[in-house]
C-alpha cells in the first residue's frame, strides 16, 4: 500500500503526491484518515511530477496539505448478490438503511468494461408495462434502454415508481434503482413506498442525491449498474435498472471536469461528455446470459432538446418517452406526448401488424388535431369540415383515453390504479379509431383502464 | 423549445390569416347593411300577405277548396325548402340551420324531399343521403324576385300536382347583428287564421274568387321564398361579420403570444451565445 501526501485541494479535486515507483492506477481508491473520519478519493489523472489528480467522493472539509493518503490498490468495490436485495446503498456500497452490515460474498469494482459485441443479445422482444400510452406508442424492449424526457415537475419520478410497481408485481423480476442527484426526500419516499407495496424484497437501491459531493453523483450510476450486472452475468436474471436522473450524472461530471483542469466545450459541457455518458450506457445491455432493461429519467434543461447533454444521451436509447408540460396542464397523467415519443421496436415485425397500425393511427389523428389547432383557435370549430370535426372529436377522446390512474398515485387521484394488458390497450384504441365510441362523452375516457371501463363510466355519467 | 425560425414562420402565417379575416369582416359589414335594409323593408309586406292569406284560408269553403294551393290533403310526402349560404366562414350559421332542419327530418314518419338553396345545405343533405328534389346555388347577394321564381315554382307545381302534401321553409331569421335564428315555417297548405267569432270578415271577391286567388296564392308562395332568402342573406352577412371579427381578434391574440415566445427564445439564444463566448475567453486566458 503506497503512501502519498496531499499537495493541493481545490474543492472536490485533490492532488496527491506519491513515490515515483508506486503511483496508483487510474480509478484506484485512495483513503485519507482525517481525525478518525475517512475521506475517499479516486485517482483520475497523472499530471506529472509524481502528482495524481484525484476526485473526492466524500466532503473535503478541513482537509490539510501534507496529510497522508493511502492507495488501496484497487478501485471502489461494492457488494453484489442476493444479500443486497431489499437494501439501500451509497456509492461505496455501504448500507444506508440502518439494518446492519451486508453479508455479501462478492464485491465487484464499479469500473468495469462493457460487454463485448459478440456477447450481446440480438433478438428483440417487447416488455409489457401495463401503462396504455407507453405500451401503445413506445413499447419497451426487453433489455433495452428507454429515456423519459421532461422538464421539472412533469411526473418522471411518478412514472418510474409506477413501472417498478407494475413490473415487480406482474413480472416478478429484480429491480435496481439508482438515485442520481435528485431530491433526497424522493429517495426516502420511494423506500417507504416500496416497503408498503412489498416490492422491496426484489429491489435494491443506491443513492447519490443532491446533498452529496459531485464525485459521488458522477459515480453512483456506475455503482447501480455494477449491482445490476452481477444479476445479469452470474444469476442470469432479467434485471430492471432505473436511473433517476441520468442528466444529473452528466451534470456531476461537468462539475468536476473543469476542476480536473479540462477546458469546457460546447455550452460549457465537459470535453469528455460522450465518454462520460458512453461508459455508463454501454454497460447497460443484454447479453446471452441475461438482460438489463433500463428506464432513465432525463431532465431537459430549459426544455431545450438541442442541448448537447441531451443529444448525447439520446444516441444511446432505444426509445424515448417525452413528457410535456402542455399535457400536464390538461390534467392528463402520465403526461406522455404521443407525437414526439418513439420506440425502435414500434415495428410490425416486432409488435405485430395490428398494434403498429393502431399506434400509427392514433398518432395520425392526434397530429391532425394538432395541425388544426390554429384554425380552431382563430376561426372556431364551426368552420371545420365534417371529416375534420370527426377527427377532432376522436382525437379529444384518444387524448383522454391516454390518461390512466396509477397505483402509486392513488393517494393523490383517489382512484384505484389500473394495469392494462397490451391486448386490451390495442383493442380500446382500435375501437375509438373505428368510431365505435363517438357517442360517449369525452369525460368517460378520462382516467379509466380499458375501453369497457370507459363505456361503464359513460353510463354512470348519464345517470 | 421551439426554434425562432419556426415561430417566425407561424407568426407570418397567422398574420396573413388575420389580414384576410379583417378584409372579409369589412366586406361583410358593407354587404350586411344592404342585405339588412332589404330584409327589413320586405318584412311588413311579407307579414301582411301572410295574414291576408291566412284570413282567406279561414273562409268557409263551399264544396272543396277554392284553389289547389289551399287544399289540405293527407300528408304522404313533405317538402322542405332549405336555405343556407354558399360559402362558409360565417360561424355557426349553417351548422345551426342544418342541424335544425336535420332534427326535424329525423322526427318525421313520412318521406321528406328537399329543395336546397345554397351549397352548404346541399352538402349537408347529400352527406345525410336525403332525397334532394332540386338544388340552387350561387344566388347573388342582392337577389331580385325574378331570380327566386324558379325555386318557388317547383314547390307550387309539386304541390298542385299532388307530388307533395306539405311544404316547409327553413331559413335563418335575421334578428340582429349578433343573433340569427334558425326557423322552420309551414307555407303550404296555408294554416287558417283563428278569427274571433265576433268579427265578421267575409271577403267579397271581384271579379270572382278563383281569379283573385289564382293571382294571389302563387304570389304569396313566391314572396315567402323570396323573403326567406333575403333574411338568410342578411343573417349570413352579419354572422360572417361577427365571426370574422372574433377570428381577427383571436389571430391577433395568438400573434401577441407567439411574439412573446419568439422574443424569449431569441433572448435565450443571445444569452447562451454570450455565455459560450465569454466562457471561451475565460478558458483561454
Amino acid at each position: 500500500m503506497a503512501k502519498g501526501k496531499v499537495i493541493q485541494v481545490i474543492g472536490t479535486v485533490v492532488d496527491v503526491e506519491f513515490p515515483q515507483e508506486a503511483l496508483p492506477d487510474i480509478y484506484n481508491a485512495i483513503e485519507i484518515n482525517q481525525d478518525g473520519k475517512k475521506i475517499i478519493l479516486e485517482a483520475e489523472q497523472h499530471i506529472g511530477n509524481n502528482w495524481v489528480r484525484c476526485l473526492a467522493l466524500t466532503p473535503t472539509d478541513g482537509l490539510e496539505r501534507g496529510t497522508e493518503a493511502i492507495d488501496t490498490g484497487d478501485s471502489i468495490a461494492v457488494p453484489v448478490g442476493k444479500a443486497t436485495l431489499g437494501r439501500l446503498f451509497n456509492v461505496f456500497g455501504e448500507p444506508l438503511d440502518n439494518l446492519g452490515p451486508v453479508d455479501a460474498k462478492e464485491h465487484y469494482p464499479i469500473h468495469r468494461p462493457a460487454p463485448v459485441l459478440e456477447e450481446q443479445e440480438i433478438s428483440t422482444q417487447m416488455l409489457e408495462t401495463g401503462l396504455k400510452v407507453i405500451d401503445l406508442i413506445t413499447p419497451f424492449t426487453r433489455g433495452g434502454k428507454i429515456g423519459a424526457y421532461g422538464g421539472a415537475g412533469v411526473g418522471k419520478t411518478v412514472i418510474i415508481m409506477e413501472l417498478i410497481h407494475n413490473i415487480a408485481t406482474e413480472h416478478g423480476g429484480f429491480s435496481v434503482f439508482a438515485g442520481v442527484g435528485e431530491r433526497s426526500r424522493e429517495g426516502n419516499d420511494l423506500w417507504l413506498e416500496m416497503k408498503e407495496s412489498g416490492v422491496i424484497d426484489k429491489t435494491m437501491m443506491v443513492f447519490g442525491q443532491m446533498n452529496e459531493p459531485p464525485g459521488v453523483r458522477a459515480r453512483i450510476g456506475l455503482t447501480g449498474v455494477t449491482m445490476a450486472e452481477y444479476f445479469r452475468e452470474v444469476e442470469g436474471q432479467d434485471v430492471l435498472l432505473f436511473i433517476d436522473n441520468i442528466y444529473r450524472h452528466i451534470l456531476a461530471n461537468m462539475e468536476v471536469s473543469a476542476l480536473l483542469g479540462r477546458m469546457p466545450s460546447a455550452v460549457g459541457y465537459q470535453p469528455t461528455l460522450g465518454t462520460d455518458v458512453g461508459e455508463l450506457e454501454e454497460r447497460i445491455t443484454s447479453t446471452k446470459r441475461g438482460s438489463i432493461t433500463s428506464f432513465q429519467a432525463i431532465y431537459v434543461p430549459a426544455d431545450d432538446y438541442t442541448d448537447p447533454g441531451i443529444v448525447t444521451t439520446f444516441g444511446h436509447l432505444d426509445g424515448v418517452i417525452s413528457l410535456e408540460r402542455s399535457i400536464v396542464e390538461l390534467g392528463i397523467y402520465p403526461a406522455v406526448d404521443p407525437l414526439t415519443s418513439t420506440s425502435r421496436i414500434l415495428d410490425p415485425q416486432v409488435v405485430g401488424e395490428e398494434h403498429y397500425q393502431v399506434a400509427r393511427g392514433v398518432q395520425k389523428v392526434l397530429q391532425r388535431y394538432k395541425d388544426l389547432q390554429d384554425v380552431i383557435a382563430i376561426l372556431g370549430m364551426e368552420e371545420l369540415s365534417e371529416e375534420d370535426k370527426t377527427t377532432v372529436n376522436r382525437a379529444r377522446r384518444i387524448q383522454r383515453f391516454l390518461s390512466q390512474p396509477m397505483f402509486v398515485a392513488e393517494a393523490f387521484t383517489g382512484t384505484e390504479g389500473k394495469y392494462v394488458p397490451i391486448k386490451e390497450t390495442v383493442r380500446g384504441f382500435k375501437e375509438i379509431l373505428e368510431g365505435k365510441h363517438d357517442q360517449l362523452p369525452e369525460a368517460a375516457f378520462y382516467m379509466v383502464g380499458n375501453i369497457d371501463e370507459a363505456v361503464a363510466k359513460a353510463k354512470t355519467l348519464e345517470e | 423549445m421551439i426554434s425562432p425560425r419556426i415561430l417566425r414562420r407561424r407568426i407570418r402565417s397567422i398574420q396573413s390569416t388575420a389580414k384576410i379575416t379583417r378584409a372579409m369582416e369589412m366586406i361583410a359589414t358593407a354587404k350586411m347593411r344592404r342585405a339588412q335594409e332589404q330584409a327589413l323593408a320586405g318584412r311588413p309586406y311579407s307579414d301582411k300577405i301572410s295574414q291576408v292569406i291566412a284570413d282567406l284560408a279561414a273562409q268557409p269553403a263551399s264544396g272543396g277548396a277554392l284553389h289547389p294551393l289551399l287544399e289540405t290533403r293527407e300528408v304522404k310526402k313533405i317538402a322542405i325548402v332549405h336555405i343556407t349560404s354558399d360559402r362558409g366562414l360565417c360561424g355557426g350559421l349553417n351548422t345551426n340551420i342544418n342541424r335544425h332542419t336535420g332534427n326535424f327530418i329525423v322526427g318525421q314518419d313520412v318521406p321528406v324531399s328537399l329543395v336546397t338553396v345554397g351549397g352548404k345545405g346541399r352538402a349537408f343533405m347529400r352527406r345525410a343521403q336525403r332525397d334532394i328534389r332540386a338544388e340552387f346555388t350561387r344566388i347573388s347577394d342582392r337577389p331580385t324576385l325574378l331570380e327566386t321564381l324558379s325555386i318557388s315554382h317547383i314547390i307550387i307545381d309539386d304541390y298542385t300536382t299532388g307530388y307533395i302534401d306539405r311544404v316547409y321553409i327553413a331559413y335563418s331569421k335575421f334578428i340582429n347583428v349578433m343573433l340569427q335564428q334558425p326557423m322552420l315555417e309551414l307555407i303550404l297548405p296555408v294554416e287558417p287564421a283563428i278569427i274571433p267569432k265576433t268579427e265578421s270578415t267575409e271577403y267579397i271577391y271581384e271579379p270572382y274568387a278563383q281569379y283573385v286567388l289564382g293571382e294571389l296564392l302563387p304570389r304569396f308562395v313566391e314572396m315567402k321564398v323570396y323573403h326567406a332568402i333575403l333574411e338568410s342573406i342578411a343573417s349570413e352577412q352579419s354572422a360572417r361579420m361577427t365571426a370574422m371579427r372574433s377570428a381577427t381578434e383571436n389571430a391577433n391574440e395568438l400573434i401577441t403570444d407567439l411574439t412573446l415566445t419568439l422574443n424569449k427564445a431569441r433572448q435565450d439564444m443571445i444569452t447562451k451565445e454570450l455565455l459560450d463566448i465569454s466562457g471561451g475567453v475565460e478558458a483561454l486566458r
